[in-house]
């Protein structure tokens, strides 16, 4: 009995050390979680339009085709390192319906931004009050969600989006 | 060049280092020889790290280290504080400071040369392979590849004083209990050492405690009054596995005291100077690896993942082994009675060993469910405050009376006092909380930080003794001690517990009510500083007519790393804190959201009384 006590931190060390030792081979990485919604209907909002007070966007009237939402800010320095690939996934799918939500954003920094950075998309939506994103469970910006014809969230990216991440992930869900 | 010295000198103490590691019967010099090899040690290893902060402050951007974490822009205080505000410097400072403790105690031990050797040379190996993780995994000493004008800045959330020394006070703590550690596996290995070392022990970990304390505190302060999200402690992995080691230093205090010769006590004793150290290297892997995500994240890099894991598997494991095969085998039983101090201590120890296995299983279950099914789990502030909290209640209960126990008998003097005292206290502290705002937890911490204060002074006064000599205040120091972490525990439950939010959208010139106060934005105004733009709404905080105190709050714009923080506007009281987050804007009409924190104060002047209390422990008689 009195050995086992010994014995026991020994055990417990080896184990948590083969988990540490695991989770690092397997490269996770802490900074990429999954997202909650993945494979679930898109939540429900309402945005408006960025260069117009009186349109709205609606979540109910998005279903029936593929959409792209990102979520950008003036602010968000690695949001343009990242923007121009937008312009790329238009030419590449041109019926993908693409949204960006400025985020927390002063909407004429936004609109200055989009005016030095170009605007890739079909609908730039207002998200001051982060509710938007707070309801997709944004973990960062810029973060980057597919959602299929049926409404429901096919992929997602937190960071910034690469060229291999639009080829090797993206282009193959649709 | 500079950053030549600083590397050589690096590893010419790592080499005097493994000189020191070679046994005496092949190096055959004299003792008074091998301490100057380590002192030499001790002296290139702080060469290289006064080199370092030398390039800092210079900001010697041909240092690839000092390109990447430093600006010339940066005020000069940030500049020195940089030299450890990133991955590579901390580990120098940290190995700097393994070697530091060594040539303390090299001067100050007590024990027979030939057990001190024996501990040097512990503290040597302890050091070669920090030293050798510096050099091959993250040698702040490299050269940037091009030539640059300017470097790319520290993080703006770090310009601060509470976090320029808050990581030095956190290491001086964590590295500390590396002398502990090797007074432990010296002890082990030395066959017949004589009992200094347990004084050794007792002292050396109180002074890491000591430092521990205030470090965790200053992050703590910094986190209440920086990240603005109206708390002071959140739960957060790098704040838990600081408090691990913690707790566990805790245990080791308490342990040393109940020493009356008992070799379980010893073994216990032993093990605990393991245990704290290996939470220490635990930290240090959980925050370097980029394994956990927190506040504290720094960028992660596998390699130097499997680096200090396989330093805390190979420190660790070797004490643990240690200990199972050269573990102390003389029996001498335990004075065990009812309620006597030895019975209250081991208690104590039970219940402190149990808060840290359940923070360490909330701490790293995220990661063993991720290997396990590859789901993505958080475990936050709910489960630490419904499993840790309930553990610690009866501990802090026991801590009201355990100073005033006997070891010999089981009977505490004047009981009947405390009874009384204790009954009145509770009706009194019932009424109070029955009729202002009832809350079982509010009133379960209350009685607790009044109870624990007033029994501690109750054990004073019944002295009869008063004097004002260190011998005296050192006789009541287990009280005092024990009255701040009263005054915390006050503190604690009425902040978290009665704190007060509210959201506003108001425009300069208007007033809302806050409680008893009312809070009008007066103005707004914009400074260019050295290194950021800052952006600040000044309030003002009035009780009828009358002006109690200005509040700044605002934003900083940082050029260089294009970042924004929030400067959160505090208004300190001895009973509440005024706490105000300056949200967006729009339409000159300005979100704020503020907080009432009550006797957060009481949480500092806590901490202070019981960093207090640990000087006063190390001080000589």
């Amino acid at each position: 009995m009195k050995k086992i006590l010994l014995i026991l931190p020994l055990f417990l060390l080896t184990t948590i050390c083969l988990f540490f030792l695991l989770f690092i081979l397997l490269k996770k990485d802490p900074n990429d979680p999954p997202s909650a919604l993945l494979n679930k209907s898109i939540p429900i909002f309402s945005s408006t339009n960025l260069y117009n007070d009186s349109e709205f966007l609606e979540s109910n009237n998005l279903k029936g085709q593929y959409i792209l939402i990102n979520f950008f800010a003036s602010w968000c320095a690695p949001c343009r390192v990242e923007h121009h690939l937008f312009f790329e996934i238009k030419k590449q799918k041109p019926e993908l319906y693409i949204i960006g939500f400025s985020h927390k954003d002063d909407p004429n920094n936004s609109k200055k931004y989009l005016e030095e950075e170009g605007n890739p998309y079909s609908f730039v939506g207002l998200d001051q009050d982060g509710k938007i994103a707070f309801e997709f469970g944004v973990f960062g910006l810029p973060e980057t969600f597919l959602i299929n014809n049926k409404g429901k969230i096919i992929f997602k990216h937190t960071g910034i989006l690469t060229k291999e991440i639009i080829d090797n992930e993206i282009s193959k869900l649709f | 060049m500079i950053s030549l010295i600083g590397f050589c000198s690096l590893c010419l103490s790592t080499i005097f280092s493994f000189v020191v590691l070679i046994p005496y019967s092949i190096l055959q010099i004299k003792v008074k020889y091998l301490f100057f090899i380590f002192r030499s040690s001790t002296f290139l290893v702080c060469v290289s790290f006064v080199s370092l902060i030398f390039a800092y402050i210079n900001s010697d951007f041909s240092n690839f280290n000092v390109f990447q974490n430093s600006h010339s822009n940066k005020p000069l205080i940030y500049k020195i504080t940089g030299a450890w505000g990133n991955h590579e410097g901390s580990i120098l400072l940290w190995v700097c400071m393994i070697s530091i403790y060594g040539f303390f105690y090299s001067i100050f031990g007590k024990s027979f040369n030939d057990f001190k050797i024996t501990v040097l040379k512990i503290q040597s190996a302890l050091f070669i392979i920090f030293a050798l993780f510096i050099i091959f995994t993250s040698n702040p000493f490299l050269l940037n590849p091009v030539l640059v004008e300017e470097g790319l800045g520290l993080n703006p959330i770090l310009q601060d004083p509470a976090l320029a020394i808050h990581p030095p006070m956190l290491y001086l703590g964590y590295v500390g209990f590396s002398l502990v550690f090797s007074l432990a596996i010296a002890s082990l290995l030395k066959t017949n050492p004589d009992q200094i070392w347990i004084m050794e022990i007792r002292k050396w970990s109180m002074i890491s405690w000591g430092f521990l304390t205030a470090g965790i505190a200053l992050g703590s302060y910094w986190a209440y009054y920086e990240l603005g999200w109206g708390g002071w402690w959140f739960w957060d992995p790098v704040e838990n596995i600081s408090l691990m080691p913690w707790i566990a230093g805790l245990a080791l205090v308490h342990s040393v005291i109940m020493i009356r010769g008992e070799q379980a006590i010893e073994k216990w004793i032993i093990f605990l100077s393991i245990l704290c150290f290996s939470l220490s290297i635990l930290g240090t892997f959980l925050v370097r690896s980029g394994i956990l995500t927190s506040v504290h994240s720094f960028a992660a890099d596998a390699s130097r993942g499997l680096f200090i894991l396989l330093i805390f598997f190979v420190t660790t494991g070797f004490g643990l082994l240690v200990f199972l095969i050269k573990s102390p085998s003389k029996k001498n039983d335990l004075h065990l009675l009812l309620i006597n101090k030895t019975s209250a201590l081991i208690i104590n120890n039970i219940l402190m060993m149990i808060a840290v296995l359940t923070i360490l299983l909330g701490t790293i279950y995220p990661i063993i469910i991720e290997v396990l099914t590859n789901t993505r789990i958080s475990v936050g502030g709910p489960y630490f405050n419904s499993t840790v909290l309930p553990i610690l209640l009866p501990g802090f209960l026991l801590m009201s009376v355990a100073p005033v126990l006997s070891w010999q008998t089981n009977k505490i003097k004047k009981f009947k006092i405390y009874v009384i005292c204790f009954f009145i206290l509770s009706a009194i502290v019932l009424l109070q909380s029955y009729f202002t705002n009832f809350n079982p937890w509010g009133f379960i911490g209350l009685i607790l930080g009044v109870w624990i204060i007033f029994a501690s002074i109750l054990s004073i006064v019944l002295r009869y003794k008063f004097s004002i000599t260190i011998h005296y205040v050192k006789t009541i120091n287990s009280f005092i001690a024990h009255i701040g972490v009263g005054i915390m525990i006050i503190g604690i439950t009425f902040s978290s517990i009665y704190q007060k939010e509210f959201n506003f959208n108001i425009a300069v010139g208007e007033e809302v009510i806050l409680d008893n106060d009312f809070l009008k934005f007066q103005d707004t105004k914009i400074i260019e500083e050295k290194n950021y733009q800052s952006l600040i709404a000044i309030f003002s905080l009035e009780k009828k007519d009358r002006i109690v105190s200005y509040i700044e709050t605002g934003k900083n714009y940082y050029p260089v790393s294009k970042t924004i923080t929030s400067e959160v506007g505090i208004y300190h009281d001895w009973f509440k804190d005024v706490y105000i987050i300056l949200g967006s804007e729009n339409n000159d009409i300005w979100s704020i959201r503020v907080y009432l924190n009550p006797l957060v104060s009481f949480i500092w002047i806590g901490v202070f009384v019981m960093i207090f209390s640990s000087i006063i422990a190390v001080i000589k008689k």
